[in-house]
């Protein structure tokens, strides 16, 4: 029996897909499903030979009724997700605006400020944090000597030491390492939209706010969802900056998911336990994901746009 | 042909023969700073031991603990490992050592095992899994030219001496009397300053068990004492964020002059001397080192050190059994090893201390314990590390007030010791 040409393409598309769904069985969903298997016991890096035993939910209903919940929760979900990608969105639509404008255009500084704005995304996290360190720190951090040369405090502030400090500290290495890519997103997004829309917005009479609003935004908009989630994922399961610069300190103020499982897995060794926290964060990020394309109806922003 | 085939055969059996007697690699994984002295020393046993190839091998402190715990349940990892005194048992319950009594078949040490101390800590299901290699403990250290100058005469030896010595400094000279690390490390004078006053964060409930040797008031208390140099601005804020006693921040204060007293171990005060008279060649070195502080009872500080294990995963273990004599004989801590004491009671015996270094000499001679039920009562000395400095940081910073910090930690330690 000869096949249509359509069933044709579709077994050329099947198998030309199938070893990329072989490497994602491989690489996610098993790991995935292992990880799933390991929260639902008591295994501890001592006993990585020897194996686990099952211990229902307990590792869940552990987590979830601690004590410390709350807290990694509100740190994780307000201080490390909500407020810094909030802020580098703000951030780098605007850095965007800029880059774009005639302004920077016509002090012909259009190449070296988006070669400046490349290089923090350029560095990598650790090294970015190592160095914000060594500006935040007390005694020889550029920070303080500035500040102090100018009169604004009186003594040397330990930055990711103190209560008031500490979060905003890590939200300013965050938002300096990671806001470049999103207004180089937003650049390229901006360099779509046809310029006669603004010029006939222009002539109707719009205002250079009522052309933002209603013809560049809904033109951003897809742009902006789509990095907003990306953002959120990547900051809210990320581990480098918190633990690099605080190592979750004080005491436990900074503590957060990502670093509450380290410290589950490789300082109490409890492989089991720590593996329960990575599936609640998963389960939370699918949801947020689930959510997010719900309320922000990406397809249908891209229709009304297109 | 009948050339080519012998030729063939020949150069097989050259092959051959040359991979029976190929040069057995081995890797070894050490963590202290003396890497390039290290190196010096694994260069000279290659030297010895033709055939012999070592790669040395470094990964933080921090890291190195759970890092070789996954490689060896892989069937993976060095073959010679430097581990803390503490880690032995675990290492040995996790499968991934080889005990000593096996490895003996390959050369006995040259005083024989017991001549090492801490073996206690090396003991598992009642043998030996690792072999201690250096032995170190905390003491305390004193910029003795601005004591002089604050007018604070005698040494302190008590916790409430020091801190009454602390607050002369601040207010004769205006530098800091006693600074320590207040994150991470913490973890040591916390503990000195509890064990000095009787109390122990674990202890054996005396029915084969074990149970906090501590009450919240108890804990508060120590809380509060350290709490004070901050709340009184006796030391910077800054210690909130000092994690351990090398940090530039401490050794710098205590080389230049702005800080009296700090407590350390033996290695980070040999660096601050080498540092201080690479500074100042041919100056009158203004340090001297005392025993820890004590409360109601004696000063106590831990005795604290390395192993060195063998990978139950090597393809050489008589080689690395070599390696591992080699690394604690006499000869490497007098020539390349030199900041730390050999963990041997021959070797500590023969040690010629510096009149500077006589309060480390006291203070492992006769002032120092192991962990004891910390370790053996199965919470893991990692985790009650952990826990306490976390409690202690929470406290000082004002996260949480003393007696809530104080709370936490009982009911932490309490559920470790349930696991």
């Amino acid at each position: 029996m000869a096949l249509s040409p359509t069933a044709r393409d579709r077994i050329n598309a099947f198998w030309m897909l199938f070893p990329t769904f072989l490497i994602l069985v491989g690489f996610y969903l098993y790991p995935t499903l292992y990880n799933l298997e390991l929260s639902f016991t008591d295994i501890t890096l001592l006993q990585l030979r020897q194996g686990g035993e099952n211990v229902g939910l307990a590792n869940y209903t552990e987590f979830l009724t601690s004590p410390s919940f709350f807290d990694i929760a509100f740190n994780t979900v307000v201080w490390l997700t909500a407020i810094s990608v909030s802020l580098k969105l703000l951030l780098g639509l605007l850095f965007a605006l800029l880059l774009n404008s005639r302004f920077v255009a016509g002090l012909r500084l259009t190449t070296v400020t988006r070669l400046m704005l490349l290089v923090p995304w350029a560095t990598p996290p650790v090294v970015a944090v190592i160095a914000w360190r060594w500006l935040f720190d007390p005694t020889h951090g550029a920070i303080n000597q500035a500040l102090l040369w100018t009169g604004l405090i009186d003594d040397p502030v330990a930055f990711l030491a103190e209560l008031t400090t500490v979060w905003p500290s890590i939200v300013t290495i965050i938002v300096w390492n990671t806001t470049p890519l999103i207004a180089v997103s937003l650049l390229a997004a901006l360099q779509t939209i046809p310029e006669e829309l603004n010029e006939a917005a222009a002539i109707d009479g719009a205002t250079t706010w009522q052309q933002f609003r209603f013809v560049t935004l809904p033109y951003l908009m897809p742009t902006i969802s789509v990095l907003g989630l990306m953002s959120v994922i990547w900051t809210f399961n990320n581990f480098v900056y918190v633990w690099l610069a605080t190592g979750a300190g004080p005491g436990t103020y900074t503590n957060v998911l990502a670093t509450e499982i380290y410290l589950r897995a490789f300082v109490d060794l409890r492989i089991g336990y720590s593996s329960a926290i990575g599936i609640v964060m998963a389960v939370v990020m699918a949801l947020f994901g689930a959510l997010y394309f719900r309320f922000f109806g990406l397809s249908d922003m891209q229709d009304k746009v297109g | 042909m009948r050339k080519f085939l012998i030729l063939t055969s020949a150069a097989g059996a050259l092959l051959a023969a040359s991979a029976a007697f190929a040069d057995v690699e081995l890797t070894f994984r050490f963590n202290d700073g003396e890497r390039e002295e290290m190196r010096a020393a694994l260069d000279a046993f290659e030297a010895d031991n033709p055939g012999i190839t070592v790669e040395l091998q470094t990964i933080a402190w921090g890291d190195s603990r759970e890092q070789f715990l996954r490689e060896g349940a892989v069937g993976q990892g060095p073959d010679v490992v430097h581990i803390a005194f503490v880690w032995t048992q675990e290492m040995a319950e996790a499968g991934i050592v080889m005990p000593i009594d096996e490895m003996t078949q390959y050369g006995e040490f040259a005083n024989g095992f017991d001549d090492f101390i801490a073996t206690d800590l090396t003991m598992y299901d009642g043998r030996a899994w690792g072999v201690p290699w250096s032995a170190d403990t905390w003491a305390m250290v004193y910029r003795t030219d601005v004591l002089a100058e604050a007018g604070v005469e005698a040494m302190p030896e008590t916790w409430d001496e020091l801190l009454a010595a602390s607050r002369t400094v601040a207010a004769e000279t205006g530098k800091t009397g006693f600074a320590f690390p207040a994150a991470d490390q913490v973890w040591f004078p916390f503990n000195y300053y509890l064990w000095s006053n009787g109390l122990t964060l674990v202890e054996e409930d005396g029915a084969g068990g074990y149970q906090p040797g501590v009450s919240i008031e108890e804990l508060a208390a120590a809380l509060d004492y350290f709490g004070t140099y901050i709340n009184e601005e006796l030391v910077p804020r800054s210690v909130l964020a000092i994690e351990v006693p090398h940090d530039p921040a401490l050794l710098q204060a205590l080389l230049d002059g702005s800080q009296a007293m700090a407590v350390m171990p033996t290695n980070t005060y040999r660096q601050l001397l080498s540092a201080f008279e690479e500074a100042n060649p041919g100056a009158e070195v203004p340090f001297a080192s005392g025993a820890m502080m004590g409360g109601s009872e004696g000063p106590q500080t831990h005795l604290g050190g390395r192993t060195l294990v063998v990978n139950s995963n090597t393809d050489h273990p008589a080689e690395a059994w070599q390696l591992l004599q080699y690394l604690t004989e006499a000869g490497l801590f007098e020539t390349y090893y030199t900041n730390q004491f050999p963990a041997q009671r021959t070797l500590l015996s023969q040690i010629e201390y510096r009149s500077e270094e006589l309060g480390f000499a006291d203070q492992l001679a006769n002032h120092t314990r192991t962990w004891g039920a910390y370790a053996e009562s199965g919470a893991g000395v990692g985790q009650l590390w952990n826990l306490t400095a976390r409690s202690v940081g929470s406290a000082l910073s004002g996260q949480v007030t003393s007696t809530e910090a104080a709370e936490q930690l009982l009911v932490e330690i309490e559920r470790v010791l349930d696991n």
